[in-house]
């Protein structure tokens, strides 16, 4: 389906505004971050190999010493070295030298880890969440962790997402008033809100046999939605790779059709345009809710999808086809044409549309007002450290924004800083188009 | 033909490929127990005489097969050496057809194969799946290979002279199978044998008569001369008689270092009017460890060690049964490694939610409930799933830990779901470890140190070593496969050399000059 001409026209005047708002260096963001070593990494596939393998093991180092071992390891598989990773080289040659190398590559990573994790505990990251709410941006919690392969594991896991629930829920009452981010023309929207993984509360998960992780992550689910009604929360599972989506999509179903959830909590769940298989699981998506109302509604969280270099591998390795679009504009148009179902499928679910391309996001607010709602009637969201420009921008015009926070040490936090930092350096990534100078009316242009 | 790729698995994540197995099964069932008879050349023999059954439910039957006899025996022989210059003269283009279509014809069986291989070898669907397709590797590989290995390899030319190398076969090859591959590892042996122009006698193992079956089906079904390819279900004693027999030229065995080493001695005699040596590539044994560095993502080394070491009950010869960790990691590893052992579950191998089957048959449960009490008195026990089924062979996966330098858990192969974990200083003092052990076959290095790896690259003797990964399922063609030391004598399976040990080579020079002039 293409978009209606005043849909196209109306998405250049969003976009176009929103990049006017826009903090003049944040055009280039990848220039933005402080570590020069992002902007070299995204030059030079070798380089960008070995700096995020460093920054992978980095947590795993016993010693300043091992660390700057690794690290001259990884350097020494790169061809072509700028000079100053060239004096690294040479500092990592003697003791006192690698000492000064590993404060300063530890305080590197650290600092990168602080861009996209906003504290080590929800305690610690409430000032953050506040900053956020004051400055017109609602937030939802993710918890950081090492995978889950045993059942202390999960449980651990659980007991931390009812901790962050009782914390958040605690001091949000004591934020200002926010009109913009409190509701919809559906109703009031909570202001705490927790985002979980299915796969960190069962060590069951299996691909083969999903009945056998949803149970199991089942019984510690059911109390945080008890506890997430209870305090007035939204809870949001997030999705993860295809092995885990049947456990996961079965698990949601099954729980809120429960009797005692049918009222509450506000949950949500997320939609993966790069899946081939996208719309079908929209259409089981919309079935459901419209079989299971439910007050208020459930939330989809449409989003491109985070693991899709794991499910080409994957998929290449197995001699299977792949799950997920190759052609990222079959991607982006796949977005579109969800983001357009979504919406028209209001009330029987809320959309929040995350995304970093101005393009995707302007979208969404383009057919949005086409269709006749409101602004406040479709939520954007984007990540903490890579769309904090984008929300800005987007509050700062009233839109109702969520910034997705991470939460947890140095060492839960790497995978996902790491795939965070692969994202903003890829070549097909809109940030690194964007950084890369394109010109304006080429990012806004339909994909 | 295509250029080789391997064939895919079943996406089990999927509903609908679960449910085509779990139909296949329900087909098969009602057809069982299979009949297995002897096949020699045109010959059918024997029906009965012993019986193969589901490990998970012993009193079930799947199939009864005839014992083949030491007359059996010679009489396979003899069709094998009829058989054999007229498979030897089809060339390797006809040959290779034949083994691509018993590919085609076992891919076109895949979903009950992997159902037969599930009550017969109590093998999980994953695996049983995956064994399948191996099978189907194996056939497309080597055919290509013989295709590849007729046209000889270029060798150095000079004006008057020319040099021409080209690969004969050998004669008759008997494979001797276990039953942890059913199909696939007699597959890979018998096709390597066949596609170089060898004619066959295959003697499967006792425990997974029917699966054997399946593949000497398809590869008479094909157009294999009955007499190229013969089975002979039954036990040791047909082995014995076969690997004696004058008129054998090739040997392909897989299975336990001790029948191997017979093999090996066995074989090694020249008694009068054998007119020549014997060729024996034996897999055998292995007893693997994976090294953990101090800097290794446990999130990935835990739920590979835990796969490596008790998916298929450990059953496969390139399983981990030693983890040595370095002491800077080796307490948070137990911990995690214990808590994953604990969650495993145990059960029937036809239900997708189990992790551990049961081991094939009750000599084996009791092997492993041995070692498995003797690791618990010299050791300590940190992790194990006590519950399991009570009918069948099950054995409690085990993760065990302090047990003395010389114990035997650490020392033999065990084959079955016991894993220990030893501490090490440094990863130099796991490759010395790893040094005095006579196993060599498959090993794991979880560490992101680029210099660690190329060290431990160097040092360890395995045949196979994976990096960062899950030690078994190696692929042909991407992962040759086979040990060294006293875990094998042979090239890798699935590799590049592997069909040269069932050829001969010949090089012919031929004087181009005549009365001063080069005639060529
Ligand atoms: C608030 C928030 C929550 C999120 N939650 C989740 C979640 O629960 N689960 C999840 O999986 N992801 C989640 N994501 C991540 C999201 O899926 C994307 O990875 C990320 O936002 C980048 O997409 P984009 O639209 O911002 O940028 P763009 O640059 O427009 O798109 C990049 C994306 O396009 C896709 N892509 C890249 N190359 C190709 C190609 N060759 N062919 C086809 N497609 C390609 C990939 O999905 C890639 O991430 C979330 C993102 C946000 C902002």
């Amino acid at each position: 389906m293409e978009d209606d001409p005043g849909v196209e026209a109306e998405l250049g005047q969003v976009g176009r505004a929103l990049y006017g708002s826009f903090p003049q260096r944040s055009r280039n963001p990848v220039k933005a971050l402080d570590a020069r070593a992002m902007e070299l990494a995204s030059q030079d596939a070798e380089l960008r190999a070995a700096l995020f393998r460093f920054v992978d093991v980095t947590p795993a180092c016993r010693s300043l010493d091992d660390l700057a071992r690794h690290l001259s390891g990884y350097l020494s598989e790169v061809d072509e070295k700028p000079p100053s990773l060239e004096v690294a080289m040479r500092m990592a040659g003697t003791k006192p030298g690698r000492a000064a190398l590993g404060v300063a590559a530890a305080g590197g990573v650290r600092h990168m880890a602080h861009r996209f994790i906003v504290g080590e505990s929800p305690r610690k990251a409430l000032p953050v969440l506040r900053e956020l709410w004051e400055d017109g941006a609602a937030s939802s919690v993710d918890l950081l962790g090492e995978a889950t392969v045993t059942e202390a594991e999960a449980d651990r896991y659980a007991a931390r997402c009812a901790e962050a629930l009782d914390t958040i829920a605690e001091a949000a009452p004591r934020w200002p008033e926010r009109p913009q981010l409190e509701a919809d023309s559906l109703g009031p929207l909570p202001r705490a809100n927790l985002s979980v993984k299915v796969s960190a509360l069962t060590p069951h998960i299996r691909p083969d046999a999903p009945a056998l992780g949803r149970e199991d992550a089942s019984r510690r689910m059911r109390p945080l939605l008890r506890k997430a009604r209870d305090l007035g929360a939204h809870l949001h599972i997030d999705m993860e790779s295809l092995d885990a989506l049947e456990t996961t999509m079965e698990l949601i179903f099954e729980l809120l059709d429960e009797d005692e959830f049918r009222e509450g909590p506000s949950a949500g769940l997320v939609l993966q345009a790069y899946l081939r298989e996208s719309p079908n699981q929209l259409d089981s998506i919309l079935a459901w809710a419209r079989e299971t109302p439910r007050t208020p509604p459930l939330v989809v969280r449409l989003v491109k999808g985070a693991y899709w270099d794991h499910e080409i591998v994957e998929a290449r390795q197995h001699g299977w086809e792949a799950p997920v679009f190759e052609v990222k504009a079959e991607c982006d148009r796949n977005y579109e044409e969800l983001t357009r179902r979504l919406l028209d499928a209001r009330p029987a679910v809320r959309v929040a549309v995350a995304s970093h391309n101005l393009r995707s996001i302007s979208h969404a607010i383009a057919y949005n007002r086409y269709s006749g709602a409101e602004d406040r009637d479709v939520e954007l969201q984007v990540l903490r450290g890579l769309g904090d420009e984008l929300g800005h921008a987007l509050a700062a015009q009233g839109f109702r924004v969520r910034v997705y926070c991470p939460v947890g040490d140095l060492v839960a936090g790497m995978a996902y800083l790491v795939r965070r930092l692969l994202e903003n350096t890829s070549n097909e990534s809109f940030l690194h188009e964007q950084a890369m100078g394109v010109p304006l009316e080429e990012l806004l242009a339909a994909p | 033909m295509k250029p080789f790729a391997n064939e895919p698995t079943l996406e089990l994540r999927r509903a609908p490929a679960r449910e085509s197995l779990v139909n296949a099964l329900r087909e098969l069932e009602p057809k069982l127990p299979l009949s297995v008879p002897v096949l020699i050349g045109r010959e059918q023999g024997a029906h009965e005489g012993f019986e193969s059954t589901d490990p998970g439910s012993p009193d079930r039957v799947v199939a009864t097969a005839g014992r083949a006899t030491e007359a059996d025996a010679a009489a396979a022989v003899e069709a094998a050496a009829a058989a054999f210059p007229a498979w030897r003269d089809m060339g390797a283009d006809a040959r290779a057809e034949v083994l691509v279509g018993a590919a085609q014809i076992l891919r076109s069986r895949r979903l009950e194969l992997a159902a037969l291989q599930v009550r017969e070898c109590a093998k999980p669907w994953g695996e049983a799946d995956g064994d399948v397709c191996e099978a189907i590797d194996f056939l497309e590989y080597y055919a290509r290979e013989a295709v590849r290995l007729e046209q000889g390899p270029d060798l150095l030319q000079v004006p008057g002279e020319r040099n021409t190398m080209r690969y004969e076969p050998r004669g008759v090859c008997v494979v001797i199978a276990p039953w942890n591959f059913p199909l696939a590892i007699p597959t890979g042996m018998t096709s390597a044998a066949l596609a170089a122009g060898n004619s066959v006698v295959l003697k499967p193992a006792e425990q997974s008569p029917a699966s054997a079956l399946a593949l000497v089906e398809a590869l008479r079904e094909a157009g294999a001369p009955p007499g190229a390819i013969s089975l002979l279900p039954g036990f040791g004693e047909v082995g014995a008689a076969l690997v004696r027999d004058p008129r054998v030229h090739v040997i392909a065995f897989t299975g336990s270092s001790a029948v191997g080493l017979e093999i090996v001695r066995s074989s090694a005699d020249t008694p009068e009017g054998q007119g020549h040596v014997k060729r024996v590539v034996a897999e055998m044994g292995g007893k693997n460890a994976v090294i953990v560095d101090s800097d290794a993502d446990l999130d990935d080394a835990v739920p590979a060690i835990v796969k490596s070491a008790f998916v298929y009950a450990g059953q496969k010869c390139s399983a981990a049964s030693r983890v040595l960790a370095h002491e800077g990691v080796a307490d948070a590893l137990l911990e995690r490694l214990s808590g994953a052992v604990n969650v495993l579950i145990v059960g029937q191998a036809d239900d997708f939610a189990i992790d551990v089957p049961p081991v094939i048959e009750s000599d084996a449960q009791e092997r492993v409930l041995r070692y498995a009490e003797l690791a618990a008195s010299e050791g300590r026990i940190v992790g194990q799933q006590a519950k399991i089924p009570a009918n069948g062979w099950f054995c409690p996966p085990t993760l065990v830990t302090d047990l003395p330098p010389g114990s035997a858990v650490l020392r033999d192969e065990i084959f079955g779901p016991v894993l220990a974990v030893e501490r090490v200083k440094s990863i130099a003092e796991a490759c010395d470890a790893l040094e005095r052990s006579p196993f060599a076959l498959t090993g794991g290095l979880f560490s992101r140190n680029p210099e660690t790896v190329a060290e431990v690259t160097r040092r360890t003797p395995v045949g196979n070593l994976y990096v960062n990964r899950h030690i078994t399922g190696a692929m042909v063609g991407r992962q040759p496969f086979g040990g060294n030391r006293r875990s094998g004598i042979g090239s890798k399976a699935g590799g590049p050399d592997y069909l040269l040990q069932f050829v001969e080579p010949r090089v012919v020079t031929e004087n181009t000059m005549r009365h001063g002039l080069v005639v060529e």
